[in-house]
């Protein structure tokens, strides 16, 4: 069958091998707040303002890169999980794959509207973060259930 | 929709997983065809029905509901 838009099979385990050590270390670092002093950088920037200074465009900023790399490494990962190819893609794989992106689609925009309602202000700024990250996640739990469960019915044929 | 895929199966004595490689999909999507929970697309009910060596409409037949 013809796909498109998806990735070769080899790199789902590629995308494994990024996505849980960075799953792992994205925790540690939300809840130590820890920040790698080696990664002290100063970066390019679009535009830098915060804390009531004189806004600046275009500019170089100093900043610490532990979240930035540690939140590419997870999107990376975890698209390659998601969107590489099965070992054998068809159409039927490719309709539980559709149908577990517009769940997850639901799920984590049913999700933020909860949250929009029930935390405000610092908290919501949580909130944010990992919702930037939940629409995959939602997809991949939902996308290897449906997997699984259709492995599982033909234990029972042959 | 229903089907007599299993049926057919059984009469050329093949596998799912035979069946899927002939035709070029998963096991489980054959499963699925054969347990009505997929509905496969014009293509592969009409490579089903070239293996098969019958009309697409002794294979696969429309309910009430439909």
């Amino acid at each position: 069958m013809k796909t498109k838009l998806l990735l070769p099979n080899y790199l789902k385990r590629v995308g494994w091998v990024i996505l849980v050590p960075s799953t792992l270390l994205g925790l540690f670092i939300m809840i130590f707040d820890y920040k790698f002093r080696f990664l002290n950088a100063t970066v390019f920037t679009f535009y830098s303002g915060a804390w009531m200074e004189k806004p600046h465009f275009l500019t170089l900023v100093k900043a610490n890169l532990t979240d930035t790399i540690t939140g590419i490494l997870f999107l990376i990962g975890a698209i390659l999980v998601a969107f590489s190819k099965e070992k054998r893609e068809d159409e039927f794989i490719a309709g539980v794959r559709l149908e577990s992106l517009l769940w997850a689609t639901y799920i984590n925009y049913g999700v933020l509207i909860f949250c929009f309602i029930f935390f405000y202000e610092f908290e919501f700024l949580f909130v944010m973060i990992f919702n930037m990250f939940t629409i995959l996640i939602f997809f991949i739990i939902r996308f290897y259930y449906m997997l699984y469960r259709a492995n599982k019915s033909l234990s029972h044929e042959k | 929709m229903k089907n007599n895929l299993k049926v057919e199966r059984a009469i050329k004595n093949i596998t799912q997983e035979e069946l899927a490689a002939v035709i070029g999909v998963s096991r489980q999507a054959v499963n699925s065809i054969e347990l009505g929970k997929y509905v496969p697309s014009t293509v592969l009910a009409l490579k089903l029905s070239k293996f098969f060596n019958k009309p697409v409409n002794d294979i696969f037949f429309l309910e009430e509901a439909d």
